[in-house]
This record gives structure tokens, C-alpha cells and sequence, in this order.
């Protein structure tokens, strides 16, 4: 009975993953005939390029800055949703609306709306005396590329903690409020301790996420300027198609694939021990 | 528990205020290639001049008189290839819509069914290294960039020569001599001549675009301020262009000029456009990227060690920071899409673009500046000038099996033909064969810009400075070699870097010899 399903997932899944193993240990570029053994050398290419560590730590500010905002934001707006008497469907379906917006579609529209000549947003900014070139400055560029994938995926945070927040029983709710416990006690002490675990799975969803979403990076700012915004996805992308290096970039997606792995397993754990 | 109301006016806010963020998205085209948005409408600017003699000889429904005509052996079936399908993967450029929108005369002529992807050039790259790594014929016919493609992938073409001396098959109508000959060299052979890998199809290249009414307004004043004629042309140099943008950028801040706001705009984004616009400053300085011969051209294999290290290209990279200063700030964030963008909005008096933008330019729907766009060859520095050239060429995949081979081959000669060029001037197509530009049409258009037969063709005003541009002496060809795509990488992500001010110029090309060197193996 299995058996199918097996063969299915070894295809999709399992083929690749050996593959990319195979091409981080061999010299494999797309021009070539055939690939040839190279030992540990895209691994010590890899490793050694400082372009390799900088897009991590680009990375890590862009999916730490991303996450955190997100979270805040979903969390807050779900409350928000929860508290809402009448019409919270009709809310709900609106706010998700960024969610059915493909990620290039996202990149686009903020590209649009940060353009120096017919950008909406640039336009405000100018009209506040602020000559500011957002997608162009270094200062700027990583924080409107967070705000980006903030706008697409905070809808995403929101209705998993909501789902969360509607199984919360109304019993400790109403016993709080006998006892006089003010709204933010009530959200602090037992709204937000009821629905950790909800907020846990939507982390775990969106890091691994954000860890390889390139898509609004390509189209806003391919990666500039001065390599601001060039995080590792981006950069896997760059080896893989522009170079053309596959095993180069195997290495490169073995490192990203570890790297999920073990914050897949941070919040797994962090889950086991709610449930502990 | 008890609900807020105030909680359901601030969720009525939070939703409008996404919905609002998602409806303001307006679908554009996405950034593409220089060329791109030139592209307009697809009518033939002239209806052919001579009547249709038989249909063997004339399958095509007529021919333009004084250009060469497709011919074939005589008794050759144009139908033997019926019912074949030939897949072409290209740039979405002006030949590309205009081949696209007169395809159905191929089609009828040979009863081949010719699907045309236009795509942006990376998804070409990324498509036909694909294809050809897996010796696959997805792609019959690919647009063989010279430096993305073709330096890489030559081995991967199918060689010309061998259907172009077949007795069988049409030969390429006007021969190879009828190309613009620095062209078919740089779009069609790799490393030597003995094969030929594609015929040249497009030929962007960057030069000068100014605002006229700007510089007749104003010309007196800045004459009278600093003692000479502003006006671009042949003699301006990059430290008068310089000096000029400062000096437009000084007036509108006081008020002065009104009608642009910055004196220059570069498109000076981390992209290949920062690659091209540094380019054509770097070697009119003397600056040379490798130490190789020909290199631009003929390409090769070895381009020897990196030259970036020397006064020449460091004096240039100093003179671009400098320049880009005085840019439109916007200038980091723009290809050559977003300059070309902001120059149709009026925001920049000058600007090195590609010269197939003109059409957007004098598209009263996107831009304006109708009317009032001037250009001419970029101005020359201290040991030159340099235009960058940007064509492409086509080629057929070596892996299509022979009978599909000899179909594409028919697309190949057909849709490089100066017959086929001629009729596709009027989406803002520049034609690469010498006998296209004999062409009373032409010559008229390219001579007076005010003229009917200019009105037609959306290029006119800017094809005499892309001529001058292709001038030995005035044009410009990056490295062709296998490498380039990591190359042209590392340039335009370290002058990024120099341009927000993270490192210096000399440090930056020191630090671009030093990867290219490595990358390079010397």
C-alpha cells in the first residue's frame, strides 16, 4: 500500500536530495560534458568566500528582522480580529488578501510604489523634504525589503495565532475578568500562554520560509545595491543560474538545507517542551 | 469577554490601508533588456514595392526592391519542412515582437509552425544552458547573447557555414558581407572564424541622450558663464559632461531651469546596466578590463591578467564616483529601464542610454519628452571614446536532429534577411545589414528628423549617433570569454560597493583584478 507513495516521495524528494550531494563533491558546470570529482573543493570555495558568510549574516538579519516584525504585527492584528464583535470574517478574508499575492507580484508592486520617478511612497517622502532612494541607498534597502515580505506574510502569522485564539475556552477568560483582571492582563497571562504553541508553529512555517524565498528580492533590488540586500537564497541563485556552477551551488543548498534543519528542530523542540 | 468596538475601527483601518497597498499595483513590464520597451506596434513601415512573380521563386508575397533577395536553388520546395515546429527562445526585443507579429509570412511561405518565447535575457541563459546541458532540442533557435551565451556555450551551436554552403539549401540572401561586419565578428564567431555560430539580429548600443530644448534654452548663459558651445556632440569631453551636470544641477536648485530636475542620470543599479555605463568611461580613459587581444570581439578562451589594477582604469573608476555625485540620486536604483523611465519623465537633461530607447522617448504615451530628445556619440576622455555595443545573434542548437535543423536554418536566413528587416523598421528594430541602411526610406528618415519618413520609424532619431557609435575607434566590446557572467558580477557588485561609499575607487579595482585574476586562473 505504501509503496506508491514511497516511490513518489524518493522521486521528489529524496533523488534531489542525494543529487545535490553528489554535485557539492564533484566540478559540475552546466557547460560542461561531464562533471568530474573534485573532492572538498566547492565545499572550501564555499566556505571560504567572504560572500558566502556576508549573505548568511544579511540573511540573518532579514529573516531575524522579518520574523520578529511579523510576529508582532500577526499577533497584535489577531487580538485585534478576536475582539472584533461582528464582520471578523469579512476582516479576516481582507487582511489576508497579501497572501494570495505571488511573491514576484509583491516585489513588483513595492519596486512601483519605491520608485525614485513615479513611486508613490518616494513621492510622500519627497513631499516631506526627504530625498531619499530607498531601493538605491544601503541604509535603506534591507529595512524595505523586510517591510516587503512583513506586508506579504503577517496575514499568515495572524490567522494561525486567530485559529489559536478561537479554541481559548471562555471559562478563564470570564473567572479573570470576575477577579478584575484588565484587558493586556488578560491578553499577558492567559490569551498569549493559551496560543504559544500556535505562535511556535507559525514560526517554524515562516523561518523555513524565509529562508529560501528569493522571489521579491530578485525584482525589488537583484540583490543590491553594494550587495545590501543579497541574502543566501539569492546568492545560491546567483552560483546556480548566472554562473552556472552546480556544484558550487549543491554546497551552497546543503548549507541552507542544514541550517533549516536545525531550526526546524529548535521549534520542534521548543513545541515538545509546551507540551511537556 | 468583551468586545471593543474601538478594536473593529482600527481592524477597518489595518484592512484598508492593505487593501489599498494591494490594489495600487500596476502590472508593468519587467525590467528586460535595453531594448526592450522600444517595441510599439508591428506594422510594416512599407508595403512591399514589387509585385509577387511566382510562388516558387517569391514565396514570401513580394519583395522590397534594392534589397537582396531570399533565394533558393532552383526547384527548391519551401513546403518540405510542413508541419515541422520550431521552438525559438529570445529577449523580448524589438526584432523578437516584430518577427513575432509577421511570423504568419514565415509560416504560410514554409508551412513551419515557429512558437517564439520572449523572456528576459537571464531566463534565456538560464533555459538554453539547461537545454544544452542535457543535449536536449527544446530550443531549436537561441538568441546567442555573445558574452552570456555564446562565450560559454559556442561548443553547443550548431555551425552555420555547413547549412550556408549546402547546395540544397537557401544561401543567407546578400551574403555574410551584407552584415555589418564588426557585428557578424562579435555575434557570430567564438575564439577564430573557422565556425560561425550565429548571424547577427540586434545591435543596442549606448550613446547620448539630451534634452534639446534644454540645451538651446540655456546655451547662451552657460556660454556666457563658462566660455564655451555646451551642446553634446563629437567634441565633448567627460570633464565638460561632468562640469555641465553640475552646472544644470547648480541652476535648478536656483530656480534657473525648471524643465529637468538633475543634469545627468546613470543607470547605475548593482546589474550588468552599471557594468555597461562604467564600461564606456573605463576605456576612454585607456582602461581595459584583461590584457588579451580582441578580446571584445573575436573573443577568447584566456583572456590573460585582470588590467584593472592600472592609473588608467583607477583615474576612470575615480572619475565615475565623482560623476555619479552629481547623478540623479535615483541613479543607484535604475538599469536602463528605470533611467530610460526617468528621462521620458522629464527628470534628466542627459543620459548615456541605449540608443533603442528612442522610441519610448518619442512615444507620447510613455513619455514626456516628445520632440524634444536629442543624441549623439558619449563623450570621449583623455585617450578615447567607447560606445558600448550590445547585440546579439541567432543560432540553432547542435542537438535539433538534421531535418529540423534545415527548418530552423530557413527561420535563420529569413528572419535575418535585410527583406524581413526592412519591414520590421517600425517596431524600433535597427537593422544589422549594410543594404538596409542604402534604403531611400532610411537615408531620409536618418537625415531628417523631421520628415514623414522618420515619423515612421520610432529609431530614426537616434540611428545617425548609434552609426557614428559603431565607428572603429568609437565603439566599445566587453570581454567576450567564457567567464564573463561571474566577471561582469564581480564589476558591477564592487562598483556598487565604491558608488555607496564603501571602499575606494583604486581599492575597488584592485579588488575586481584581484577576484578576476583568481576566477581567471592568473
Amino acid at each position: 500500500m505504501l509503496l506508491p507513495s514511497m516511490i513518489v516521495l524518493a522521486a521528489v524528494s529524496l533523488f534531489p536530495f542525494f543529487f545535490m550531494i553528489y554535485a557539492s563533491f564533484m566540478d559540475y558546470a552546466l557547460d560542461m560534458d561531464k562533471p568530474r570529482f573534485a573532492g572538498f573543493d566547492n565545499w572550501k570555495g564555499v566556505l571560504t568566500a567572504d560572500t558566502f558568510w556576508e549573505s548568511w549574516g544579511r540573511t540573518a538579519v532579514y529573516a531575524g528582522g522579518g520574523l520578529i516584525a511579523q510576529l508582532a504585527l500577526g499577533i497584535a492584528v489577531a487580538l485585534l480580529l478576536y475582539h472584533i464583535p461582528k464582520f471578523r470574517n469579512l476582516f479576516s478574508t481582507l487582511l489576508m488578501l497579501p497572501l494570495f499575492v505571488a511573491p514576484i507580484v509583491t516585489g513588483l508592486l513595492w519596486r512601483f510604489l519605491l520608485d525614485p520617478t513615479y513611486g508613490l511612497y518616494n513621492w510622500f517622502l519627497q513631499k516631506l523634504g526627504m530625498n531619499v532612494q530607498i531601493l538605491g541607498d544601503t541604509a535603506y534597502a534591507m529595512p524595505a525589503v523586510i517591510l516587503m515580505d512583513v506586508w506579504e506574510w503577517t496575514p499568515l502569522i495572524t490567522i494561525i495565532v486567530l485559529a489559536g485564539l478561537q479554541t481559548v475556552p471562555e471559562e478563564p477568560l470570564e473567572a479573570a475578568e470576575v477577579d478584575g483582571a484588565n484587558g493586556w492582563q488578560k491578553v499577558r497571562y492567559i490569551l498569549l500562554p493559551m496560543v504559544r504553541r500556535m505562535i511556535v508553529v507559525a514560526l517554524l512555517v515562516r523561518s523555513m520560509d524565509i529562508l529560501r524565498y528569493v522571489d521579491t528580492i530578485t525584482i525589488a533590488t537583484e540583490g543590491g545595491p553594494a550587495d545590501a540586500t543579497k541574502i543566501i537564497g539569492y546568492y545560491l541563485m546567483q552560483v546556480a543560474f548566472r554562473f552556472q556552477d552546480i556544484g558550487g551551488a549543491a554546497a551552497l543548498g546543503l548549507t541552507m538545507l542544514i541550517v533549516s534543519t536545525l531550526l526546524g528542530r529548535f521549534f520542534i523542540k521548543v513545541m515538545r517542551s509546551e507540551e511537556a | 469577554m468583551k468586545r471593543s468596538w474601538t478594536a473593529g475601527i482600527l481592524a477597518m483601518i489595518l484592512t484598508s490601508m492593505l487593501v489599498l497597498g494591494a490594489c495600487s499595483s500596476k502590472e508593468s513590464s519587467e525590467s528586460s533588456s535595453p531594448s526592450a520597451s522600444a517595441s510599439e506596434s508591428a506594422t510594416n513601415p512599407s508595403a512591399p514595392s514589387s509585385a509577387a512573380a511566382s510562388s516558387d521563386s517569391d514565396p514570401f508575397g513580394g519583395w522590397v526592391e534594392g534589397l537582396p533577395k531570399i533565394e533558393a536553388p532552383a526547384g527548391f520546395d519551401w513546403k518540405q519542412f510542413a508541419g515541422t515546429t520550431l521552438n525559438v527562445i529570445t529577449e523580448n526585443t524589438p526584432p523578437s515582437s516584430g518577427l513575432a507579429a509577421n511570423i504568419e509570412t514565415f509560416e504560410k511561405a514554409t508551412g513551419i509552425k515557429v512558437n517564439i518565447e520572449q523572456v528576459n535575457l537571464d531566463v534565456v541563459i538560464e533555459k538554453a544552458g539547461l537545454d544544452f546541458n542535457a543535449r536536449n532540442d527544446n530550443y531549436h533557435i537561441i538568441y546567442a547573447d555573445p558574452y552570456q551565451i555564446l562565450a560559454k556555450q559556442a561548443k553547443h551551436f550548431l555551425d552555420l557555414n555547413t547549412l550556408n554552403n549546402d547546395p540544397s539549401l537557401p544561401h543567407i540572401p546578400g551574403g555574410l558581407e551584407d552584415f555589418i561586419q564588426s557585428q557578424l565578428t562579435a555575434d557570430g564567431y567564438m575564439g577564430n572564424k573557422d565556425k560561425l555560430y550565429a548571424l547577427p539580429y540586434d545591435n543596442p548600443t549606448m550613446v547620448l541622450a539630451y534634452r534639446k530644448d534644454v540645451f538651446e534654452k540655456y546655451k547662451d548663459q552657460f556660454m556666457k558663464e563658462k566660455g564655451y558651445d555646451w551642446t553634446p556632440g563629437p567634441d565633448m569631453t567627460w570633464d565638460q559632461y561632468y562640469e555641465v551636470a553640475a552646472w544644470i544641477n547648480q541652476k535648478v536648485k536656483e530656480g534657473v531651469i525648471t524643465e529637468v530636475k538633475y543634469g545627468t542620470g546613470h543607470q547605475a543599479k548593482q546589474h550588468d546596466s552599471l557594468m555597461n555605463d562604467f564600461s564606456n568611461v573605463l576605456a576612454s580613459f585607456g582602461g581595459q578590463y584583461f590584457q588579451a587581444q580582441n578580446i571584445g570581439d573575436i573573443g577568447t578562451e584566456n583572456p590573460g591578467k585582470s588590467l584593472l589594477n592600472s592609473p588608467e582604469a583607477i583615474a576612470a573608476a575615480e572619475f565615475y564616483n565623482k560623476l555619479l555625485k552629481e547623478a540623479a540620486p535615483g541613479s543607484t536604483s535604475w538599469d536602463w529601464s528605470g533611467l530610460a523611465e526617468a528621462f521620458a519623465a522629464g527628470e534628466i537633461a542627459m543620459a548615456p542610454e541605449w540608443h533603442e530607447f528612442s522610441g519610448t522617448f518619442e512615444n507620447p504615451e510613455s513619455s514626456k519628452v516628445v520632440g524634444k530628445v536629442g543624441w549623439t556619440i558619449l563623450p570621449k576622455g583623455p585617450k578615447g571614446r567607447a560606445n558600448m555595443y550590445g547585440g546579439t545573434g541567432v543560432g540553432i542548437n547542435k542537438y535539433v536532429p538534421e531535418k529540423d535543423q534545415k527548418a530552423a536554418w530557413l527561420f535563420l536566413i529569413w528572419a535575418t534577411s535585410p527583406q524581413t528587416q526592412y519591414k520590421i523598421l517600425d517596431v524600433g528594430f535597427t537593422p544589422t545589414r549594410y543594404s538596409v541602411y542604402e534604403m531611400p526610406l532610411l537615408k531620409k528618415a536618418m537625415s531628417d528628423p523631421t520628415s514623414e519618413e522618420a515619423k515612421k520609424l520610432p529609431l530614426a532619431s537616434s540611428l545617425t549617433a548609434a552609426q557614428e557609435a559603431w565607428k572603429e575607434g568609437n565603439v566599445y566590446m566587453r570581454p567576450k570569454i567564457p567567464m564573463w557572467p561571474q566577471i561582469d558580477t564581480i564589476v558591477y557588485t564592487e562598483l556598487s560597493k565604491m558608488l555607496a561609499g564603501r571602499q575606494s575607487p583604486a581599492d575597488t579595482m584592485k579588488e575586481i583584478a584581484k577576484q578576476s585574476d583568481k576566477l581567471t586562473r592568473n
